[in-house]
């Protein structure tokens, strides 16, 4: 029963329900920066969440219980999935052998559930971004498994936490894996939490979204739900991320989650730029890109495998 | 404990006998299920009883001695005629409501039943062979039985064309079956399962006979590329009948790939690895047409062939284990093969009887007519909502738990094999998460065609029986157990393992010792959705409003995303090999007038092999067309030809 005694594996939770908000605000903070812009404050999305639930939910009259229940159970399967990842050297709550299928598993419960409430409308709208959120989540998902994935079957550790702390970057062979892989991390990153070059998250041209277009028609309490799962995820991506060029975690605690703030830092920054400097691809371009970002995890691992032997 | 199984068997023909005799037809119908419930319910109490007890194994019915040797109760035998039983009682239950529509064929109905009947001890019969000529007797029985249930609606072409289709493809595996026993015969000099063993110092011998034994239950089981019988068989049945095709008798192929693994070991590493690359490509092939797929029959038995390539991923992972004697690979291969093999027959189940209330109800297959049943049926809507979550593969229901122990296995063996081994599971990961990823988007689809939505074609009335929630209700519970408490099942699969006769001794393992964690993370997933919907539920105000979509006015349901539009742009990536065709025919002119769009979806191995060969067989046939005289000694000079060829075979095989 020692996971109740783990108060330590909390913190990696409290911090990703209570940062996620501010990581979005500084992303969009930086992008206005970066445009010529002074934007929103900083706090703009806990003000955000918390104007949503004082609002009124209103619900399709075309609507079933699925739309009731989708936002819920998105939002829990995204929060449950936030237990599995470790910050620095903590320990998360929710650690086991195995626990990256069980993670991966778990977002695709999120979506299926989005996706099901997004239909529950019967509106065309609705429909053109579900059917573009399962296209894209068919290529999104062999990604996960070729970075985090390839990890493991190199560590031969299968617990998030365990592989993250098998990474050794001393190496230049392995150096040269893990910038490689963080790549197409990234890649997925950007596509899971419907950033730029792949879905737009601040405009409201819904012929050209995915994730927005899909949430048209939630409001007050299930929109809270949908966006502060969307902050999390971006959280839990971010953090997927950063973890990747830890090397002081284990030896210097303090050490490690200054390197991991920054590293974080570091990234809102890159998505900041990212967003600014490139436009949203066709549509019909997508798949291409992700194909590519999981042709350069398939070399990365080949040329692993071999410079090993 | 035996008379128990031989009164369930009474039972079952019982059922058979009122289905035949008993006046008038609805009477029948109703006493025939009482019957045969019970008697299920007997072989698979009488299944558990028996696998809590091995390692010993008891003979079948020892109060008939003289049976003794023909039949055997071992673990393997054991766990599928448990799949067997369990996955018929939900079945017949839905047949109750099914063939009410078809109370006015009479006779049709009569023979339908007695053949289910039929059925259903045969399958039972055939786990449990030890004698190869019993097998194939009890083989034959079942593959008859099924196609004379098939015939239900015989007078619809289609019918005729699936059932012939099922019929020829079935036979030529039998064919194949036949020969594979007769060779182990050869080598053994015994008929009986017990006895036969040929080990890989053969040669060719060994390669041919294992080759023979996994072509004629692969082509059972429907593996890429001998699927092809399936989405044409499967569609025509009555619907009660397709479940039990779907979930139970393709799976007495995967019961015939491991004893073929018990007669020919150990396998080489190769054949492993051979059976996953092959495995793998089913299941995302199977899951890819499935998506191209209107009717939801046809897709459904496109998701069997997906979740045979998963079941055969375990299997590899397992016969690599064997040939490397890894015991943990072993474990987790052939306990993730079992294990999905039990979920896959609840959870299609589940789908197929659900399909077959929503195909009573509208009258059609196709899922372009359908939609918004969730506002006439929720509950309906509900099961069927938790058997497309555990066929997806997600959690916490079971379809995830086996797919967790493949994987699982995966990166066992990546660890504990080493050299290319990880770059090969990692591919094979990729695969299965990519195949999961396909089922997604193919499961949201009929969901939310189906179901959501506003109604594409009017509707009378939405009907579904008491009896329909019973058949739904209980594989839903199934998966839902399975998924969160999993610990009982495991404890069985563990001990079948245990029992193996794969020449290989194991070591006691735990195939997963987390299994609390599993269960722990589930149960806050379920706590957390409870807690946010009761505080929503109470927390916020709601109001219900005409949906807003951009402000549009005047939906229509027409104007509904439909199946086709939702599953276009995968199925545009892959279209040629797909053989996805559309004919749009748009005319050109300044004011709209009619246009017409339809796709259809082809399928690779029929159109690039089987129908070639099967035309170019039909044309040499007809050159010697002018021999068939009505005279009947040229029929029998024929049958003497063929008898001589065959035993100059035989002769020369026994003396060189």
């Amino acid at each position: 029963m020692d996971i109740f005694l783990n108060i330590q594996g909390l913190f990696p939770f409290l911090f990703i329900l209570g940062i996620s908000p501010l990581l979005v605000g500084l992303i969009n903070k930086q992008k206005a920066l970066l445009t010529g812009r002074i934007g929103a404050p900083l706090w703009q999305p806990y003000f955000d969440l918390l104007r949503l639930t004082r609002k009124e939910t209103i619900y399709a009259v075309t609507a079933s219980f699925v739309s009731r229940l989708a936002p819920v159970v998105a939002f829990a399967a995204v929060l449950i999935s936030s237990l599995m990842l470790p910050i620095g050297y903590v320990k998360p709550i929710l650690s086991f052998n195995g626990d990256i299928i069980v993670f991966a598993y778990l977002l695709g419960l999120a979506r299926f559930f989005q996706i099901l409430g997004a239909m529950d409308i019967g509106s065309s709208f609705e429909g053109m971004g579900a059917a573009r959120e399962a296209t894209f989540a068919v290529f999104a998902e062999p990604i996960y498994f070729f970075t985090l994935g390839s990890l493991a079957f190199i560590s031969g550790h299968t617990s998030i936490y365990d592989i993250y702390h098998s990474i050794r970057l001393d190496n230049p062979t392995s150096l040269v894996f893990i910038i490689v892989s963080s790549i197409s991390a990234f890649f997925l990153m950007m596509t899971e939490c419907s950033r730029m070059p792949i879905d737009d998250p601040n405009t409201h041209l819904e012929l050209t979204m995915i994730h927005e277009v899909m949430i048209l028609d939630n409001s007050g309490i299930d929109l809270f739900l949908y966006q502060y799962s969307s902050f999390i995820k971006i959280m839990i991506y971010a953090i997927y991320e950063a973890s990747f060029f830890n090397p002081f975690s284990m030896q210097n605690p303090w050490l490690g989650f200054s390197v991991f703030i920054v590293m974080l830092l570091l990234l809102t920054a890159l998505i900041a730029w990212v967003e600014t400097m490139i436009a949203r691809f066709k549509m019909k371009s997508i798949p291409q890109y992700l194909l590519f970002a999981t042709a350069i995890g398939i070399l990365n691992l080949l040329i692993y495998t071999f410079v090993r032997q | 404990m035996d008379a128990v199984f031989l009164f369930g068997c009474g039972f079952i023909i019982a059922g058979a006998v009122i289905a035949a005799t008993v006046r008038p037809l609805g009477r029948a119908l109703t006493l025939f299920v009482a019957a045969v419930v019970p008697g299920l319910v007997m072989n698979a109490g009488f299944s558990i009883e028996r696998i809590v007890s091995l390692p010993s194994v008891y003979p079948l019915i020892p109060s008939i001695p003289w049976c003794e040797p023909f039949f055997r109760a071992d673990g393997l035998a054991l766990y599928f005629l448990l799949v067997v039983t369990t996955v018929a009682v939900p079945t017949i239950i839905s047949a109750h409501s099914y063939l009410q529509q078809h109370l006015g064929r009479g006779a049709a109905v009569r023979a339908f039943l007695v053949s289910f009947s039929l059925l259903l001890l045969a399958t039972q019969l055939v786990v449990l062979a030890n004698h190869a000529i019993v097998f194939l007797v009890f083989w034959e029985l079942m593959t008859l039985a099924a196609y004379l249930g098939m015939l239900l609606e015989k007078e619809k072409e289609e019918v005729q064309k699936g059932s012939f289709i099922y019929f020829t493809t079935t036979h030529m595996a039998t064919f194949i079956l036949y020969v594979f026993f007769f060779m182990l015969h050869a080598h053994a000099g015994s008929w009986f399962f017990t006895d036969f063993h040929i080990a890989p110092d053969l040669g060719l011998l060994f390669y041919g006979v294992c080759g023979l034994g996994f072509l004629g239950f692969g082509i059972k089981a429907g593996f890429m590329p001998f699927h092809f019988w399936l989405p044409w068989a499967h569609p025509i049945a009555p619907t009660v009948l397709s479940a039990f095709l779907s979930g139970v008798i393709i799976k007495t192929g995967i019961y015939g790939i491991f004893r073929v693994i018990e007669f020919c070991s150990p396998l080489p590493a190769w054949i492993g690895i051979l059976i996953m690359v092959v495995s793998v490509f089913s299941a995302i092939f199977g899951v890819w047409y499935a998506l191209a797929q209107h009717d939801i029959k046809k897709l459904l038995a496109y998701h069997s062939i997906e979740n045979i390539g998963i079941i055969g991923i375990g299997i590899g992972t397992g016969v690599i284990g064997i040939s490397y004697s890894v015991q943990s690979l072993i474990w987790l291969g052939f306990g993730g093969a079992l294990f999905h093999t039990f979920n896959h027959a609840i959870f299609k189940t589940l789908l197929f009887i659900g399909s077959g209330v929503i195909y009573q109800n509208f009258g059609t297959r196709d899922i372009e007519r359908m939609g918004g049943i969730v506002h006439r049926a929720p509950w309906f809507t509900a099961l069927f909502l938790v058997g497309t979550l555990a066929i997806s593969g997600l959690p916490p229901l079971n379809g995830f738990m086996s797919e967790f122990l493949i994987f699982k296995g995966f990166f066992e063996s990546a660890s504990a094999l080493g050299k290319y081994f990880p770059l090969f599971m990692l591919v094979m990961a990729v695969g299965l998460a990519f195949v999961g990823g396909l089922a997604l988007a193919c499961f949201t689809k009929i969901d939310s065609v189906m179901f959501l939505g506003t109604e594409r074609s009017s509707l009378g009335a939405f009907t579904v029986t008491a009896a329909d929630y019973a058949a739904m209700g209980f594989p839903a519970l199934l998966c839902i157990l399975f998924g969160i408490y999993p610990q009982p099942v495991l404890g069985i699969i563990t001990s079948v393992i245990a029992n193996n006769r794969w020449g290989i001794a194991l070591q006691p393992y735990t195939i997963f010792a987390q299994w609390n964690m599993l269960t722990l993370v589930f149960v806050s997933v379920l706590a957390a959705i409870g807690c946010v919907f009761a505080a929503k539920t109470i927390g916020a105000r709601r109001r219900a409003a005409p949906a807003w979509a951009c402000g549009y006015r005047r939906q229509t349901p027409k104007m509904q995303y439909t199946a086709s539009s939702f599953a276009d742009e995968i199925n545009s990536i892959a279209a040629a090999t797909l053989h996805l065709r559309t004919h749009t025919s748009a005319p050109e002119t300044i004011f709209p007038k009619r246009s017409k769009f339809d796709s259809h979806a082809g399928d690779f191995s029929e159109e690039t092999f089987v129908a070639p060969l099967y035309h170019a067989i039909v044309d040499r046939a007809g050159a010697i067309e002018s021999l068939s005289r009505t005279d009947i000694r040229y029929y029998i000079l024929f049958m003497l030809i063929v008898v001589l060829v065959y035993g100059g075979v035989a002769i020369v095989w026994t003396y060189f």
